[in-house]
């Protein structure tokens, strides 16, 4: 252990310029690309959902834009959290939470008016698997920026911080399978969508533990 | 009136972060000055040991010194270095949790290990009592003198009015016949 001595002899040698980290809200935008890919991507690399020129641009791209946004403000808190000092309440956090894995349902519940549309006889497996396979790769991208953003900080709760970040990019992933995917079943939509946003936020969680801190 | 007292520490300390930033070691000096005695006492309250305090202060000021790209100027320095100290101080306990865990592991193991030897050797020391209730009296006396007293066999042929080579024999004798007792 150094001395006050020692450490200010290691802090003088150390010590250069140091530009502080722009405020978690500016740097969450540097995400805005990764976003707009996302939403793009997902349905130009399969195929638009059956009713999508039944939807209209508000119902559709609005619709995505929307959920996206959500997802960065996730991403954004998750940001502040890592700042030391700025940790946030437990009632924000329930909030932050509540609302990333709420905002899908509410999307699809503006989007569709009757729960029955699902996969045909036979295929629901396979089709739960397709979907929740394309939100977790939508999401990657998503999260590897979000993690290197986090690890420049120093989140003094990691796992906590990844998982908020984690539900944040799970949730942009969804906002472009959602213009992929029209069913509406309960039984796609939680394990197929809401699955693939848990397992966003568990690696999110496991990254942010993982990956060495600035 | 203590209000705006204090309002002004925070702005003299923000000024001094902002110099920090600025690759000023003087800032650092001054930083070092005023908040080395505060996070000591918010320490020495947590962990009520004054050397350990003093080594979590250092703690601080290195995780501090390597994150200070976080803090975000204009904004308040004392929560965002309390927040560092409250956060060393946890990783400190954390640390000695896991370690005194493991030696509380170790030293039932090595309790375990002890109890279980010891029961070894009583049960090998009673083996070789009886074993040796089987060898000739004569030899198991030149054998005892020899292997456990440590006599040599010259002291032993003296001793019993023997000839050297007969007590080498007896010895030898009693040797061979307490392994096949012990081995039976």
């Amino acid at each position: 252990m150094p001395s006050p001595a020692d450490l200010r002899s290691a802090i003088a040698r150390d010590l250069r310029p140091a530009r502080p980290l722009l405020p978690p809200s500016i740097r969450a935008l540097m995400l805005v690309p990764i976003a707009l890919a996302t939403i793009v991507a997902v349905p130009a690399t399969h195929f638009f959902r059956p009713d999508f020129a039944e939807l209209g641009v508000v119902r559709a791209w609005g619709l995505s834009l929307a959920e996206s946004l959500g997802g960065l403000v996730i991403v954004a808190l998750a940001l502040r959290e890592s700042i030391p000092g700025r940790a946030l309440p437990a009632r924000v956090l329930a909030l932050a939470f509540a609302g990333g894995l709420a905002l899908p349902f509410v999307m699809l519940v503006l989007t569709t008016n009757r729960f029955t549309i699902g996969a045909p006889p036979g295929s629901e497996w396979s089709d739960a698997v397709i979907c929740f396979r394309t939100s977790v790769v939508a999401a990657v991208p998503a999260l590897i920026g979000s993690t290197v953003l986090v690890a420049r900080a120093f989140p003094l709760r990691p796992g906590l911080a990844g998982a908020l970040y984690g539900l944040g990019c799970g949730v942009m992933g969804d906002a472009g399978l959602r213009l992929f995917c029209d069913f509406s079943v309960p039984t796609h939509v939680i394990p197929a969508h809401g699955g693939a946003i848990v397992a966003a936020t568990v690696g999110g969680a496991i990254a942010a533990a993982i990956i060495p801190r600035a | 009136m203590e209000q705006r007292e204090a309002d002004g520490a925070e702005a003299r300390l923000c000024r001094l972060m902002a110099g920090y930033l600025e690759g000023r070691i003087d800032a650092f000096d001054a930083l070092y000055d005023t908040l080395a005695p505060r996070i000591r006492s918010y320490l020495l309250g947590h962990c009520r040991d004054a050397a350990l305090a003093d080594d979590l202060v250092q703690d601080t000021f290195v995780q501090l010194h390597r994150s200070r790209r976080t803090y975000e100027p204009g904004r308040p320095v004392t929560p965002w270095v309390f927040a560092i100290a409250r956060h060393v101080l946890l990783m400190h306990r954390r640390r000695t949790g896991r370690r005194l865990r493991f030696e509380r592991a170790l030293a039932a193991d090595v309790r375990v290990a002890a109890s279980r030897d010891e029961m070894a050797i009583l049960a090998a020391r009673d083996g070789v009592r009886r074993a040796l209730k089987e060898v000739p009296a004569d030899q198991r006396r030149a054998l005892l003198l020899h292997h456990v007293e440590g006599w040599s066999f010259a002291e032993i042929a003296g001793h019993l009015g023997i000839r050297v080579n007969a007590a080498k024999t007896r010895a030898f004798r009693g040797m061979r016949k307490l392994k096949d007792a012990v081995t039976r």
